[in-house]
């Protein structure tokens, strides 16, 4: 090989690499870190980057040059050099991806088994999936865990989360956490999480489970300590309803129910459309001869009975009347007659 | 390696004459398939209702079994006794005479004779082509519509359920019904044509795993007129999900069962042609890189495919026989089916990229000039390929919750499978270099493919760091990658081999201009589209969602216009390809100075490929090898070079 076209063949990659690095630096590929998992996660993809960057502008100066450099007219009829190998290069290029991938692995590993940890005393929350709404138990000593439809954590103290499904799979991410697993039927999975940020962000499910799989969202908040306790006190002062669902005013009811992950109504601020609006019932009501709330009430605890039109049945859970107290039942359905528009 | 030169009559070649009157009832064809289709589905109805009522089961007419007997069993079998594909086993099997040396189903005189059973390979592959493609513009329809859902967020067009049943058909049809078949459809054309064979080693067989496909197709398409609609649990399909969808997931648990049935039939094809048909002389190491390809893949394909066909049966009895496969608190384990489902489903990745590293090899060497730079280390690292390929499925499942010690096993093999597949990247490059590139159509399409795969690789390495992926998993960034490796990786080759092969299977020329347009329609599309991915996922979006967050609005109305660029690039194809086939000019019968065998006969071949058995002296690419020769074609002068080569 002559010494300019080693020359070139170093200003294209040097070019390449730039271009790879600026589009890698410029553009903020991972959301801002906001727990000590998620901080390692990037190491470990800062760590891959640079050595695929490498890689890709070894690559793309090659196929430049030759492009640029080895173009035949297309009457030209002459073969090029039969040059059938080189044992030498061949291992080369065997043995020096080896180690970078194996460098990679041993980066990973380490983080891996770093990122499992949650320490010897985590603060233990269970989650759990439904479609198409998480729920979050928080532990009791009194008794029963209290369950609430927001995920609260306190800033700087190890979280381990135990997910379970009780339907389909669904896959807990929070994408500033980086940590992710799937909830599913029948086993139990952990996931350690270390929040280093207050803040809020959302629970987003990650593993397709139905036609409600894109709004199958929760709010997720770091707290202070004093915050926390906060929170865990109203929590309690609630009724720890039976088996079930946490608050007690119709507003807290709705949200924690997760009705809002399938339906849209105004008052909450919800817009999803899995499920009906539940903004106008009125003449929906009038229509199965009901009077507004007691359709309102049929329609939570046995949805199946009357389908709004447009949509499928088998998808809204058939078990409102046993998760939710009477109180909570009639609490829920007094805030959306008061929400009706007009 | 024996194999018998043509010794009977010639005019047995023509066809048999129509038969007449009620002959044409019994006669196989498209009229004795309808009626045997309607009698069979008709039979399997039947079946049902007799044994439900024996048992006592109500309704009798449960339409999840009759479908699954009637409609995806036995109706397919009728159609396919109907239009003859097993008339010569039967005769055989009864001990009525067969007509061995009749051609009848050899060749194609005219359009009709793509229509019915023939066992001609080259015809088989043209039928297989025509067919992907048709499934290639349904699928990619279905992408169309949910990219225009996703151009921006909330819901516009459709609602949640028939979005979820647009991706699922999308990611089925061009996996199942367009890259797979479609590699097969080109190996079946060139590959016994490259080993100096007249033809696959079982013809008919090889005719009737072509015809089980557009039966495996249709079922996947008639799922949108299942009540409840398409299946809607993704390709993956995985339970509890898919055991509790509508009915249109059974199309998807048995329309599978007649694609992978389709592809094991053509493997053990190809492995019996690859290791007996081989003409005098081609050793292993004298065979071109396709047919070790093809030959590696079929090894995959004979292995890992009952294990998808498993995991979609244990679904299906789910549903129907009410087992307990995967019903949590019956003893089911839902992580069960994700094991057999990747154990084929990652392999089926390498069965979708095997046989395009098999014709990168071809069309790089052909047009730089120069022999494939390390020949043995890429057939080897193909093999290598094929091992490690089964040791890394799990890594599909890093947060899928299964024992956690796999996890950094997995990684370290997925890891370590990029070292022959980057020996294979760096191989081409070399070839490349000091040669003398031709910038035809063909080969602008591989070193797209080269490029664009390289990134496909690298967001590889990414995935497959545990810590990265528990972040990565389920997101965009997964669809990037999976596109640039199945889009920009197969299906890129997929077009660098038809229009490499185009001349050679039709005789005419196709437009280089259209050609060019189209790669460049297609390579700016393909970034355009699938780029954005990457960022947007590892920001927060996930997978298979019709609505997301509104932040991502402006890059997904970005993503949607380029692939609807995308779109129109394949209609820039469709009119090349459509217009040089029947107007093109006539193509010579080696228009790119290849030396493998399939440049050496007219274009199109011969029916029966070669006039005499071809002996092979020499390796497929000693291009720049003053003298050099791969094969000697010539009656007299090959029976010379046979006796050379045994005196040596």
């Amino acid at each position: 090989m002559r010494r300019g076209s080693i020359v070139r063949m170093v200003i294209y990659g040097v070019l390449a690499g730039t271009v790879a690095s600026l589009i890698a630096v410029l553009i903020p590929w991972l959301p801002p870190s906001a727990s000590e998992q998620m901080d390692r996660i990037e190491f470990t993809f800062w760590f891959t980057t640079v050595i695929c960057i490498g890689i890709f502008a070894i690559v793309a100066a090659i196929i430049t040059y030759c492009v640029l450099k080895f173009r035949a007219a297309p009457d030209d009829e002459r073969d090029g050099p039969p040059v059938h190998g080189h044992t030498g290069l061949e291992i080369v290029w065997t043995a020096v991806p080896a180690v970078l991938v194996t460098a990679i692995s041993v980066v990973s590993a380490i983080v891996l088994a770093k990122n499992d940890d949650a320490g010897d005393n985590p603060l233990r929350v269970g989650v759990t999936a439904q479609q198409f709404a998480w729920a979050f138990d928080y532990p009791n000593e009194d008794g029963e865990p209290l369950r609430s439809g927001e995920l609260v954590l306190p800033v700087n103290r190890p979280v381990k989360l135990t997910l379970h499904a009780q339907d389909v799979i669904h896959s807990f991410w929070v994408p500033e956490f980086g940590q992710k697993s799937d909830a599913v039927p029948g086993i139990e999975t952990t996931l350690a999480i270390t929040p280093t940020k207050v803040g809020s962000f959302s629970v987003v499910c990650t593993e397709l489970c139905g036609l409600g799989h894109a709004t199958m969202r929760a709010a997720v908040t770091v707290v202070n300590e004093q915050d926390y306790q906060a929170f865990l006190e109203r929590l309690a002062a609630g009724p720890a309803a039976e088996p079930g669902q946490g608050g007690d005013t119709g507003e807290e009811i709705f949200t924690a129910t997760g009705c809002g992950s399938c339906h849209a109504f105004e008052p909450a601020g919800t817009d999803a459309q899995v499920g009906p609006p539940l903004d106008d019932l009125a003449g929906a009501a009038e229509n199965a001869g009901l009077d507004l709330e007691a359709f309102i009430h049929e329609s939570i605890v046995d949805p199946e009975k009357r389908l709004a039109e447009g949509f499928q049945g088998d998808v809204m859970p058939k078990t409102y009347d046993r998760s939710l107290t009477d109180e909570q039942l009639d609490a829920l359905v007094q805030y959306l007659v008061e929400g009706q528009r007009g | 390696m024996t194999q018998t030169e043509h010794t009977h009559h010639h005019a047995a070649h023509g066809h048999a004459p129509s038969p007449t009157g009620l002959r044409r009832l019994t006669a196989p064809g498209w009229l004795r398939a309808t009626w045997m289709t309607i009698v069979f589905a008709a039979l399997g109805i039947g079946i049902v209702a007799f044994f439900r009522w024996l048992g006592g089961y109500e309704p009798i007419l449960e339409w999840n079994v009759v479908a699954t007997v009637a409609f995806m069993t036995t109706a397919p079998i009728g159609f396919l006794a109907g239009l003859g594909s097993f008339d010569y086993w039967l005769y055989y099997i009864s001990g009525r005479p067969t007509r061995p040396e009749d051609h009848s189903s050899h060749g194609a005189h005219s359009w009709r004779d793509y229509f019915r059973i023939n066992t001609d390979h080259k015809v088989i592959g043209v039928q297989y082509l025509v067919t992907v493609f048709v499934f290639f513009v349904l699928g990619g329809l279905a992408a169309m519509l949910f990219r225009a859902e996703l151009a921006q967020p909330d819901l516009q067009f459709v609602d949640g359920q028939a979005y979820n049943g647009l991706i699922s058909m999308h990611a089925a049809l061009m996996i199942f019904l367009f890259i797979i078949p479609a590699f097969a459809g080109l190996a079946n054309f060139a590959v016994p044509l490259m080993l100096g064979a007249t033809d696959m080693a079982f013809p008919r067989l090889n005719a009737l795993s072509f015809w089980l496909l557009p039966i495996a197709g249709i079922m996947l398409v008639a799922s949108f007129a299942a009540p409840g609609g398409a299946f809607a649990s993704g390709w993956t399909a995985y339970p509890p999900l898919s055991t509790e969808q509508p009915m249109g997931q059974i199309f998807f648990n048995m329309g599978v069962q007649w694609a992978g049935a389709s592809s094991i039939m053509t493997a053990l094809n190809f492995l019996v042609t690859i290791i007996t048909m081989r003409a005098p002389g081609m050793t292993f190491w004298r065979m071109p890189l396709l047919v070790w390809a093809n030959f590696t893949t079929s090894l995959l394909v004979v292995i890992a495919t009952p294990f998808i066909a498993a995991s979609q049966f244990f679904v299906l009895f789910d549903r129907i026989m009410h087992t307990n496969f995967f019903t949590v608190g019956e003893g089911g384990y839902v992580l069960a089916y994700q094991h057999i489902f990747w154990f084929y489903s990652h392999p089926a990745v390498y069965i979708m990229m095997l046989p395009g590293f098999g014709i990168i090899s071809e069309v790089i060497a052909v047009f730089s000039r120069k022999p494939v730079f390390g020949y043995r280390l890429m057939a080897l690292s193909l093999m290598a390929i094929l091992i490690l390929g089964f040791s890394v499925w799990a890594h599909h499942m890093f947060v899928a919750g299964m024992a956690p010690w796999l996890r950094v096993p997995m990684m370290v093999t997925s890891m370590i499978i990029a070292v022959p597949t980057g020996v294979k990247v760096f191989s081409w490059l070399a070839t490349m270099w000091e040669g003398r590139l031709h910038f035809r159509t063909p080969m602008l399409f591989a070193l797209g493919f080269l490029s664009m795969f390289v990134i496909g690789g690298l967001s590889g390495i990414f995935l497959a760091s545990v810590p990265i992926d528990v972040h990565a998993s389920d997101t965009y960034f997964v669809v990037a990658h999976i596109h640039y490796v199945l889009f920009g990786g197969s299906v890129f080759t997929i077009f660098a081999g038809i229009y490499y092969w185009f001349p050679k299977m039709t005789g005419r020329m196709y437009s280089e201009g259209l050609g060019k347009l189209h790669f460049w329609l297609t390579f700016i599309g393909f970034n355009g589209t699938f780029f954005p991915m990457h960022w947007v996922g590892l920001q927060g979006m996930p997978r298979r969602v019709a609505d997301y967050a509104a932040e991502f609005g402006s890059w997904n109305m970005v993503m949607t216009i380029f692939s609807f660029l995308l779109g129109i690039s394949t209609v820039v194809f469709f009119y090349n390809v459509i217009v040089s086939w029947s107007r093109g000019r006539i193509a010579e019968s080696n228009p790119w100075r290849a030396l493998t065998l399939e440049w050496q006969v007219s274009s199109p071949p011969p029916v029966f490929n070669f006039d005499a058995i071809p002996q092979v002296v020499g390796g497929p690419y000693e291009y720049g090898v003053p003298g050099a020769r791969h094969a000697v074609l010539n009656a007299g002068a090959a029976a010379e070079a046979r006796e050379e080569e045994a005196v040596r």
